[in-house]
């Protein structure tokens, strides 16, 4: 479903150059839910923008679904951004003048489906969280884990095939993180790819494979497997 | 795919803003469209042709304190040495100088009063035969006076039986235009038209009638007496450098006042309506550049306050066109409501207007142009703001918090 090959991210500043990826290599499975790991400014958001498209790389080919997304022009990516892909962002990142219900149609009205189907959809993403009965209340009214639900709801109601988390619950205490947990995975056995960025170690070792990204460069390993992969050896070093 | 709805409600949630600007667009809207008819107004007025060359005819009183002369014979005698001045068409004795501000006038009737007839209020300019010439006025119809026609009198009673009169005056009074050799009155007293002249201004340019005048062949000794030359083209300068000097050679004893050249008497009694003018064009200067640099700052605002929202909206798949027309629909629902009660307020302005100062009616065309100026302009400065808004890389979604 996403291949990266030889990825590399260069961000230019007047002083200096960041490396923030370099050869970042890749593949990910349909159906996969996968835990990103990694030190502060290792250059794990930077992978999770390329592969939602929220920036250009510098060198190296993606390919989403087979399409060649470097070759895609800007609106070309908003519409896949918005047909094949869901964003769950650490702040949540609701909009604070729309109620729940409002929120969870902004990605819908993008897409222009029409209105009785994007309340369908909304009542029903908004059941799946447990939020059905806030629909009317704003953000601010809610808990941080509340409005990461609704962030959720948002990020499932266009039905993506593709779900991209920066430290979804970065935010949010322990128990609210578990609740958190337990959606993506029932979203995950429900069929959508899940790619999350998390600090936290018990819940990466709640996914089915780990990736790890150190200084740019990525070690991948697999928990399931129960054996340390090929690159092991780049972790022992961190 | 239309946004209407989740904007306008997303506004409703913070208004405090959109309240502002909405009052600074109605308040423009309110006093340029005002403004802009009464310079409108103006400058009509101000463009408005006198029909006089104004830059060969002058006027000058002579204030006489000697009492040992006729009056009447030496206003007589200065007529003729003014005509045979140099560089001289013409000159002749007023009661009334054109453009000056002051003068009288009267209501003309088709009977006798107290008879109720037709009625035309006209100013009117005693003097002798010279004065159409003095003034440069073509007969249209008709004759001028002849000589033998000038009552010289101290009696009020005593007056001419014949009067010329300004085309726009007796077609008034005549509208199928067969007013000449008709009679009219004054009072009781009956007078033949027996010239019809070109509509020039009166005394007063803004008068309802500034063109209403009627020359009657009346001459009468005064003691502040008024003339009005013209003369050579190029030739007044020098002529109206001499004049005092000229006539007090003649006789010293006397005043020579209120020297003035047409051209100076137009713009001294516009000299007011000049300065209105060009304070209403600052005002409205000013008013427009407020409003669009504040909806431009408030976009700015905006966009600034929502830098992380439009990152997000654009991670969630709106394209660079969305957001621009987000910031454009939510600036004309708010310039449109902003536009709507501007519009009730200028008529409401208009009609104070009109009640306090002599300005016509507010015509509806002004509001409705100015207030397409103004919706124009929101958008003008709206689109800059805009389209740095949908630059906003959506990378900002995942990099603030
Ligand atoms: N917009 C940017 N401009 C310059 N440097 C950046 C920018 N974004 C990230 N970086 C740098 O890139 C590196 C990787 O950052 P990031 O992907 O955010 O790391 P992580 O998410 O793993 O903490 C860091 O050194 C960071 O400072
Ligand atoms: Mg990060």
């Amino acid at each position: 479903m996403l291949t990266m090959n030889n990825i590399g991210k260069i961000y230019q500043t007047e002083m200096v150059q960041t490396h923030a990826l370099r050869d970042f290599n890749l593949q990910v499975n349909e159906g996969e839910f996968i835990a990103v790991t990694g030190p502060s400014g290792s250059g794990k958001t930077t992978f999770l923008n390329i592969a939602g498209m929220l920036e250009p790389f510098s060198t190296g080919q993606y390919l989403l679904d087979g399409v060649d997304v470097g070759k895609l022009n800007d609106n070309q990516r908003a519409d896949l951004r918005n047909q094949k892909i869901g964003f769950i962002f650490q702040g949540f990142n609701l909009i604070p003048d729309l109620n729940l219900y409002e929120n969870v149609e902004v990605p819908l009205r993008y897409r222009g489906i029409k209105a009785s189907e994007r309340k369908r959809r909304i009542e029903q993403c908004l059941e799946q969280v447990g939020l059905a009965s806030r629909a009317k209340h704003l953000p601010q009214q809610l808990s941080g884990g509340q409005q990461q639900r609704v962030a959720i709801a948002r990020a499932l109601a266009g039905e993506p095939r593709f779900l991209l988390a920066d430290e979804p619950t970065g935010n949010l205490d322990s128990l609210m993180a578990r609740q958190v947990m337990e959606l993506l995975e029932q979203i995950n056995r429900d069929g959508a790819t899940i790619v999350m960025v998390t600090h936290d170690a018990e819940l990466a070792r709640r996914a089915p494979r780990n990736i790890q990204v150190v200084d740019g460069k990525l070690a991948d390993f697999t928990l399931y497997q129960g054996a340390p992969t090929a690159n092991a050896h780049v972790l022992e070093g961190v | 795919m239309l946004e209407i709805k989740p904007i306008f409600k997303a506004l409703m949630r913070s208004k405090v803003g959109a309240v502002l600007l909405l009052l600074q667009i109605a308040i423009t809207t309110a006093i340029v469209s005002n403004a802009a008819f009464i310079i409108y107004d103006r400058v009509t007025y101000l463009a408005q042709d006198t029909g006089y060359d104004e830059e060969n005819v002058f006027s000058f009183a002579i204030l006489t304190f000697g009492k040992d002369r006729d009056l009447m014979q030496q206003t007589e005698l200065d007529e003729t040495f003014i005509r045979n001045l140099p560089g001289v068409i013409d000159a002749a004795a007023m009661s009334a100088v054109p453009l000056s501000g002051s003068g009288s006038a009267t209501g003309f009737t088709l009977k006798p009063q107290p008879e109720i007839s037709k009625r035309a209020r006209a100013a009117y300019i005693q003097g002798d035969e010279h004065v159409l010439n003095t003034l440069g006025l073509t007969l249209l119809e008709g004759r001028n006076f002849t000589s033998d026609e000038v009552v010289v009198t101290e009696s009020a009673r005593e007056v001419p039986n014949v009067v010329v009169v300004t085309k726009t005056f007796i077609d008034e009074l005549f509208p199928e235009g067969n007013g000449l050799g008709q009679t009219i009155y004054m009072g009781d007293l009956p007078a033949k038209v027996i010239g019809i002249v070109e509509s020039v201004s009166g005394p007063w340019l803004k008068d309802s009638r500034p063109k209403n005048i009627v020359f009657i062949p009346l001459m009468k000794a005064m003691k502040a007496q008024n003339f009005v030359v013209r003369t050579e083209s190029g030739a007044r300068e020098e002529i109206m450098k001499n004049i005092e000097s000229e006539l007090l050679q003649q006789y010293p004893d006397r005043v020579i006042d209120w020297l003035t050249a047409f051209d100076k008497s137009k713009d001294e009694y516009n000299a007011g309506d000049i300065l209105m003018m060009r304070m209403l064009i600052v005002l409205i200067a000013v008013l427009v550049g407020v409003t669009a640099l504040g909806i431009f700052g408030l976009t700015l605002f905006n966009i600034s306050k929502r830098t992380k929202q439009i990152g997000t909206r654009r991670a969630l798949g709106a394209r660079k066109s969305a957001i621009i027309r987000y910031f454009l629909i939510e600036n004309s629902m708010i310039s449109l409501v902003g536009l709507v009660i501007g519009c009730f307020a200028a008529h409401t302005l208009g009609q104070l207007l009109m009640q306090h100062y002599e300005i016509p009616v507010l015509p509806i065309g002004y509001i409705i142009g100015t207030a397409l100026s103004v919706f124009v302009m929101s958008w003008l400065a709206v689109i800059g703001p805009a389209k740095r808004a949908a630059d906003i890389s959506p990378s900002i979604a995942t990099r603030s918090i």
